[in-house]
């Protein structure tokens, strides 16, 4: 394996695809490429290839989580994802880029099950133990998103700017599908360079897990409000970070036999963070 | 070749891209009061500073250290917070320490009188098998005593 340290994006965008891969933190890349779930030729060290730093409303990729739970310039809800996501040391290392991009936390997934998100035919959670999985968009793979701040970005109506377009936060997640098990949309060389996340006039991230600290969410709730309008983003319920306009859509929810109690959860959160606001 | 400064000295090693940072302390260097538990990032025992920022070595490749400074445990060997662990006997087996007391040290560093729910925030990424955990705070709100 080769690592390159590009100079600049233009330089880091040319070396992807092929085999070459983009490496930031490496919190979850580093653990995929030594289990064998992702294989790479080429490693791309972001390092000097991506903007780091908080500037109003824009957030460079390469911001750490850590650097974005302390600042007063984040709205909330991304300030309150990022504290209670994954553990101090993670959030000193991963970037909010790559935290888009991270993997799920299916075991199926993760033990190299010939599943139907790495190309099988069958959802083994389903049939088996699922009890962190999805209530939403569950019909293929019943994976959960784990990102707190995907939740968060997606309430406050977030967009993303890559090497060579703009799309939401929304835009950049669809469910992976019988053509493509991959859940963004971006091109295998394409480089998330930055995030212009606008300021709501209130939000909040409220998070449901095993442990008080350093869990991944059973279910994560962001709101934001903006002016009368209030946009809801959830963590851990679908294979994608999932909008609802309020907890009525929840009656829309498909949950497994063992997820059912996620969909309570997920109305009791929705509740109290639309009262926080 | 790849050139690491780690605790004042610099090693110039000829290594693999995909080596992580705690393979190289242990086996290539000898340091080996930086611990692998888990090996993938979950409990902080290979918790190490690169720059006085507490970070992951078993899921660090070294070859991304670059110019930042590496800080292990023997790096730290007259930092008062080994007293201050030994004191308040705020291990059992002892094999998450290490990682605890680089973790611990940071958080000092930029906060030496953090409160209770500062320690707990600070140190959520360093899981303790035992449960040493309420002398573990206790070693940290007390480590200059």
């Amino acid at each position: 394996m080769e690592l390159r340290r590009p100079p600049d994006a233009q330089h880091a965008v040319a070396a992807l695809g092929n085999g070459s891969l983009a490496l930031a933190g490496g919190t979850d890349l580093v653990p995929l490429l030594r289990d064998g779930i992702v294989r790479a030729d080429t490693l791309v060290h972001l390092a000097d290839a991506v903007p780091r730093g908080i500037d109003g409303t824009r957030i460079g990729a390469g911001t750490t989580l850590a650097e974005l739970e302390v600042d007063p310039q984040v709205p909330a809800a991304l300030r309150e994802a990022c504290a209670q996501a994954a553990s101090p040391q993670l959030r000193s290392m991963g970037t909010i880029g790559g935290n888009l991009r991270q993997a799920t936390r299916c075991w199926y997934w993760r033990l190299r099950f010939p599943c139907w998100l790495h190309g099988g035919e069958v959802c083994h959670a389903k049939a088996g133990q699922h009890r962190e999985h999805a209530i939403f968009g569950n019909e293929r793979c019943a994976s959960a998103h784990p990102s707190d701040p995907a939740a968060a970005l997606l309430a406050l109506g977030a967009r993303v700017r890559t090497d060579r377009r703009e799309l939401s936060v929304a835009e950049l997640y669809r469910l992976p599908t019988d053509e493509s098990r991959d859940v963004v949309v971006l091109a295998p060389d394409e480089l998330v360079l930055e995030l212009d996340v606008p300021l709501p006039d209130a939000s909040v991230y409220l998070k449901a897990m095993d442990r008080k600290k350093w869990a991944f969410p059973l279910v994560g709730v962001a709101a934001a409000r903006f002016g009368d309008r209030v946009a809801f983003g959830l963590a851990g319920v679908a294979p994608i970070p999932w909008a609802v306009d309020s907890a009525d859509d929840l009656d829309r929810a498909t949950p497994l036999p063992g997820t059912a109690y996620k969909v309570q959860i997920a109305r009791a959160l929705i509740a109290r963070a639309f009262s926080a606001l | 070749m790849l050139e690491l400064t780690i605790n004042g000295g610099v090693h110039t090693l000829d290594l693999p891209v995909d080596r992580p940072l705690a393979y190289v302390l242990r086996e290539d260097l000898g340091l080996t009061g930086t611990k692998i538990a888990c090996g993938e990032g979950h409990c902080g025992a290979c918790t190490v500073l690169l720059d006085g920022i507490p970070t992951l070595s078993c899921i660090t490749l070294a070859h991304t250290v670059g110019e930042r400074e590496v800080t292990t445990i023997e790096g730290l060997r007259e930092h008062p917070l080994v007293d201050a662990f030994v004191r308040t006997d705020a291990l059992q087996c002892g094999f998450c320490t290490p990682g605890q007391i680089v973790s611990a040290s940071a958080l000092v560093a930029a906060n030496p009188s953090p409160t209770r729910d500062e320690v707990r925030h600070a140190m959520a990424g360093n899981l303790c098998r035992c449960g040493a955990y309420p002398k573990i705070e206790e070693a940290i709100l007390t480590w200059r005593d």
